[in-house]
């Protein structure tokens, strides 16, 4: 696939069109391989990633619990993309700045699912909120707002 | 020796490395503190994998507030003369500048420390402390180190 760089060209509610700036998106952000931050779903308005467990993200290894900033860091990742995706054009973005509330503990051995959704957008900020959990989701364990700044620059060039 | 135990003894005996070690994201992360008394600072050395945006040579924004975070949660541990270990409540963070792809340091302030609750905020900075890249405050519940974590 081509990489899509005039405005006009960019269909973002064609779920392929979606699935793409979000592999380019990620494959650019290195700390996002690091950490091994999966696509899951881009195809609606709420972006779905995953973290797989590593024993490297965790905070209590006697009770066996992750890391609350560990989650953070893959909060701040997909709602960025959430943004990215609600936005016309492919424009630059800075947090500006984010609120997580640990719910409950995540626990060892299970993946970190991420759900961000861009809730609304001005001229200059975007808004979004994301859920993070371990498979079910009305027992999240954590929540995340979150503020972008839009630097209206062209992330491409 | 309990895990439990070793963390306790290094708190005693300001072990900051062995401290540390005692997180292992801490350890992922590279955090070291330096200082004593009230005065401590903690560093994340620069490292590649750390960066967020290649074409900015920027810091990811979750390593700064892992730095943060971390960093609070650290200060918190030691501070407290009976060891108990601070669970994140919230956290929420301010970015002020772009962090550069250098050495990030930070330092905390332990605002209150109560019976259940140790409330904190923290600033860090690369090369000028007068131009801190980002601000965060936290809440954590203190629970005895010996006692089950929250469920």
């Amino acid at each position: 696939m081509t990489e899509p760089d005039e405005r006009e060209q960019i269909d973002k509610r064609d779920p392929e069109v979606r699935a793409e700036i979000a592999r380019q998106f990620n494959a650019r952000i290195p700390h996002n391989g690091a950490i091994a931050l999966e696509i899951v779903d881009v195809a609606g308005e709420l972006v779905v990633t995953r973290l797989p467990y590593r024993d490297e993200f965790l905070g209590d290894p006697m009770a066996r619990l992750w890391h609350t900033a560990i989650g953070t860091t893959a909060a701040d990742s997909t709602c960025g993309l959430a943004v990215l995706l609600a936005l016309p054009g492919l424009e630059s973005l800075a947090t500006l700045d984010l609120r997580m509330d640990y719910l409950r503990p995540a626990v060892a051995d299970t993946a970190l699912t991420i759900e961000a959704e861009c809730h609304h957008v001005t001229q200059s900020v975007a808004f979004v909120r994301a859920t993070l959990h371990q498979g079910e989701r009305d027992r999240p364990t954590a929540l995340c707002t979150a503020a972008f700044m839009r630097t209206g620059r062209s992330l491409i060039g | 020796m309990s895990a439990a135990k070793t963390l306790r003894k290094a708190i005693e005996a300001g072990d900051y490395p062995a401290v540390v070690a005692a997180i292992p994201y801490a350890t992922y992360l590279g955090l070291t503190v330096a200082g004593d008394g009230d005065a401590r600072i903690y560093r994340m050395p620069f490292r590649d994998d750390l960066i967020g945006s290649t074409r900015l040579g920027a810091l990811h924004g979750g390593t700064v507030a892992g730095l943060l975070e971390v960093s609070m949660q650290l200060e918190v541990l030691i501070a407290e003369t009976q060891p108990r270990l601070p669970y994140p409540v919230d956290f929420s963070v301010d970015y002020w500048r772009s962090a550069a792809s250098v050495d990030t340091y930070c330092r905390c302030r332990l605002i209150r420390s109560g019976r259940r609750i140790a409330q904190v905020q923290a600033e860090c900075w690369q090369d000028d402390p007068d131009k801190p890249v980002a601000f965060a405050r936290a809440d954590f519940l203190l629970r005895a180190i010996d006692q089950p974590s929250p469920g």
